[in-house]
């Protein structure tokens, strides 16, 4: 029996004492039994015995330190690498919720394509004044470069990762925030159920969960569809910043589920508008990247000046023709948070329809009305630059000191253009492991699902990357705000 | 397909394999040869491992002098020093994370796993042997490891081309500085000079294959085995074999002909070796040619760098 089990009396069992409270618990339902979806999962942790859990927990630390699935820490000046937090217990959602999740963002994606490619074209929509000009020209991430330009195909987004929160009020899905230049995180989705699947055999036997590694050989197939030259099989490449990239391990991940090249900036040369990569045995053309390397540094002559992540005279080689990029340049026009707030109006104005998963009420604080509401809130609001991602830059109002709330109240004030406001939303929970009570209990979730978009239809991994907020109480999901992540399980059915 | 940089890393983790394995071995054997010899020895016998290593000068500007438990700090554990066993696996292991999409999963988690069970040992508290054993079964490993997962494409060759050269080199190495110590250094028993050439022989895993073919200990035996044996696995001449071949399959070249100038050198020191007889080699000075091997082995690695790794592109 290990070391943490003795501590507790030995018949405490996982579940003993856990309730939900009064947030919307994903597995269990307000009376404390199990809901529908997490029957046949429950039923097996529920009697399992401590020492066993620890033990498959371990485990799973285990397999995770040996594949080297880590992310590395420079705060002590070393470069320790640490895990990402995996909590066991599965997030759980059946079928008929995730039918009405999948429709609403594949709509989303669409509507963002579309959006894209009005922006870089014929600009309709603000001719039509839907969304006010200035602020889609004053996005950091709009890219002038681009307008004029035809991408293969005419599809910006082709990887997107959207996220949802269950707000515990209505206990609707919502959208928080788009990511439609590089997300990350697949990897830990499919490496999560690997794990998972290792752990816990039984638990997939008796539960019918939807699979996700066919994520890459669709990737694969997007990626080919953009080559330029017809009648050659293509050669795609993944781009990455590198080794001290914190999703390096992801890169690599997909290059060899794709079975393509990942190369740095300097594996790539142009010669003549040509993009090559230079092999032991000269130089080999690649008709493809799937960069996972941002705008700025993608070319040094055209972008960021001095970039060493980049390859000099690669926006020349798009211009001519020669090289299909995914995503596009220029597709943070379309994820920029107060850009956010309109893609319903996108929704309805590019597909005539209504949308089907909500956002999260926004104020922009470019509206001097909204500017006002939100500096006299500020301590129930989170605040969130506009162009920033993966929790940089924000206030979360609740938990602030009076020092930070003053100090965002200037910033609002000298750049209202630059943030937005939203609510504080009572995300949803899931039960997951306690070492200090050596049982479960609630914890915030958040979910963000993968879409893969081909130009006619959108493809998406049943589930996503579900993060945790591993911290009592804690509404941040960020690894580096002590989150983790759990496997997210989309069944056959509802049970 | 290879790209240049893979090519680069896949190199340099079998160099460093290979050099944490031998610097195992020679680190191992001599601290249990020096169990049993008079202790006033002690002092003299390690510091020629330590020169082995081509790292004097940065031992003598940490350590006043060579002890097993200097020694053993130093080409063990030492981050000052980048070819501690330690830091090579650390090497190592950084190359194969830069490519670990091309190498296989068992490869990687292999080498990842022997990183973590090295950097958690620490030299106050393990026994020397204990940690030798890790490593060289770690090197055994990765040489089973590559052997069984590793498609027989370029990057194979890669890897053999950085083993056998770092070999090559280090089995020339060892008998530079050991033959040199015996010959030239303090008077030794004739007895322990026996111990001695058996601790050369071990280091390289070479004694019971010695035995069988010579019998007797005689310092131009071991030597000819060492250098020019066309079987053991650890001789010179061995090993430039194997990397001629890996050189050749990576450029498609046919025996006798060369496409590059790591090709070229190492068609000669080869075919040098394998029709040298040892009495030649030690009438013209045994020390003045392991030292033109050495610096030949050196030119051999900078080419294979010039012609495959970083080569000027003109754009």
């Amino acid at each position: 029996m290990s070391a943490a089990a003795a501590e507790f009396p030995p018949d405490q069992l996982l579940f003993t004492g856990y309730s939900p409270g009064s947030f919307y618990d994903e597995l269990i339902a307000p009376n404390g039994e199990p809901r529908p979806c997490a029957a046949r999962m429950y039923e097996q942790l529920a009697s399992m015995p401590l020492d066993i859990f620890e033990e498959r927990r371990k485990l799973a630390d285990l397999s995770y330190l040996v594949q080297g699935i880590t992310f590395t820490v420079y705060s002590d000046g070393r470069g320790t690498e640490r895990l990402f937090p995996f909590d066991l217990v599965p997030r759980i959602i059946p079928r008929s919720e995730w039918d009405v999740i999948e429709r609403g963002l594949a709509q989303r994606v669409m509507a963002l394509n579309l959006y894209l490619q009005d922006i870089y074209g014929a600009q309709r929509i603000l001719k039509d004044r839907i969304i006010p000009r200035h602020l889609v020209f004053s996005c950091k991430h709009f890219r002038r470069e681009m307008v004029g330009l035809n991408v293969p195909r005419d599809i910006y987004v082709h990887i997107s990762g959207i996220d949802l929160v269950r707000d515990s009020r209505t206990g609707q899905y919502l959208v928080l925030e788009d990511n439609a230049r590089s997300p990350s995180g697949i990897s830990y989705v499919l490496e999560n159920r690997l794990v998972m699947r290792r752990t816990f055999p039984r638990a997939f036997e008796t539960s019918e969960v939807m699979p996700v590694d066919h994520y890459p050989s669709e990737l694969a197939r997007i990626l080919r569809s953009l080559s330029p030259r017809t009648g050659e099989r293509p050669v795609v490449v993944l781009l990455t910043p590198g080794l001290y990239n914190s999703a390096y391990f992801e890169h690599c991940f997909l290059a060899q589920e794709m079975g393509i090249e990942l190369v740095e900036g300097r594996d790539l040369v142009v010669v003549d508008d040509v993009v090559y990569m230079k092999t032991i045995h000269g130089l080999t053309r690649v008709d493809v990247i799937y960069r996972r390397v941002d705008d700025d540094f993608l070319d040094p002559l055209a972008f960021r000046a001095g970039s060493l992540v980049g390859v000099p005279g690669l926006i020349n080689a798009y211009r001519a023709g020669n090289i299909g990029l995914a995503n596009a340049i220029g597709t943070g026009v379309a994820d920029d948070k107060a850009i956010y707030a309109y893609v319903p109006a996108f929704i309805k104005y590019y597909l005539g329809e209504d949308p089907i998963l909500q956002n999260v009420e926004t104020y922009l604080c470019s509206d001097p009305q909204h500017l006002c509401y939100v500096l006299d809130h500020l301590p129930e609001l989170v605040v969130k630059a506009v162009g920033e991602s993966g929790g940089y830059g924000m206030l979360m109002g609740p938990s602030a000191d009076k020092k930070t709330i003053e100090e965002f109240r200037h910033r609002l004030n000298a750049d209202p253009r630059n943030y937005i406001a939203q609510p504080v939303i009572p995300l949803s929970r899931v039960p997951s492991f306690d070492p200090a009570i050596g049982g479960m209990s609630p914890r915030h979730v958040d979910l963000r699902p993968y879409c893969l978009y081909d130009g006619e239809k959108v493809t998406i991994v049943p589930g996503g990357l579900t993060r945790v907020a591993l911290q009592r109480g804690s509404l941040v999901v960020n690894s580096s705000q002590g989150g983790g992540s759990k496997d997210t399980w989309v069944l056959r059915g509802d049970e | 397909m290879m790209l240049s940089r893979i090519a680069d890393s896949l190199f340099w983790i079998g160099r460093y394999m290979e050099r944490a394995d031998n610097t195992a071995r020679i680190l191992d054997v001599n601290y249990h040869m020096l169990l049993e010899q008079p202790p006033n020895t002690y002092k003299l016998r390690w510091d020629p491992l330590i020169a082995v290593t081509g790292e004097r000068a940065r031992f003598y500007a940490a350590h006043q002098e060579a002890s097993a438990q200097t020694a053993f700090e130093f080409l063990g554990f030492s981050e000052g020093n980048p070819n501690s066993i330690a830091q090579c696996i650390v090497n190592a292991r950084e190359n194969a994370r830069t490519i670990r999409d091309r190498i296989s999963r068992e490869l990687w988690e292999d080498i990842n796993s022997l990183y973590h069970r090295v950097t958690r040992m620490r030299e106050q508290e393990e026994d020397l042997s204990r940690f030798c054993d890790a490593v060289k079964r770690g090197g055994h490993r990765f040489h089973g490891v590559c052997d069984a997962t590793l498609a027989r494409d370029e990057g194979w060759h890669f890897v053999q081309a950085g083993c056998v050269l770092e070999r090559a080199e280090m089995t020339a190495r060892i008998l530079d500085v050991h033959y040199h110590q015996l010959l030239e250094g303090p008077r030794i028993l004739n007895e322990s000079r026996n111990h001695l050439w058996m601790a050369v022989l071990k280091s390289v895993a070479a004694f019971e294959f010695y035995k069988r073919q010579y019998g007797q200990i005689e310092p131009a035996k071991v030597a000819e085995l060492l250098l020019l044996d066309a079987r053991h696995p650890r001789s010179v001449r061995f090993n430039l074999s194997a990397l001629q071949s890996s050189l050749y399959a990576i450029s498609g070249s046919v025996p006798g002909t060369y496409a590059n100038e790591a090709e070229r050198l190492t068609g000669k020191l080869h075919e040098s070796l394998t029709y040298a007889r040892i009495e030649e080699i030690f009438a013209g000075g045994l020390h003045e040619f392991l030292q033109d091997l050495q610096q030949t082995c050196r030119s051999i690695g900078e080419e294979i760098t010039g012609a495959y790794f970083h080569y000027s592109v003109v754009a």
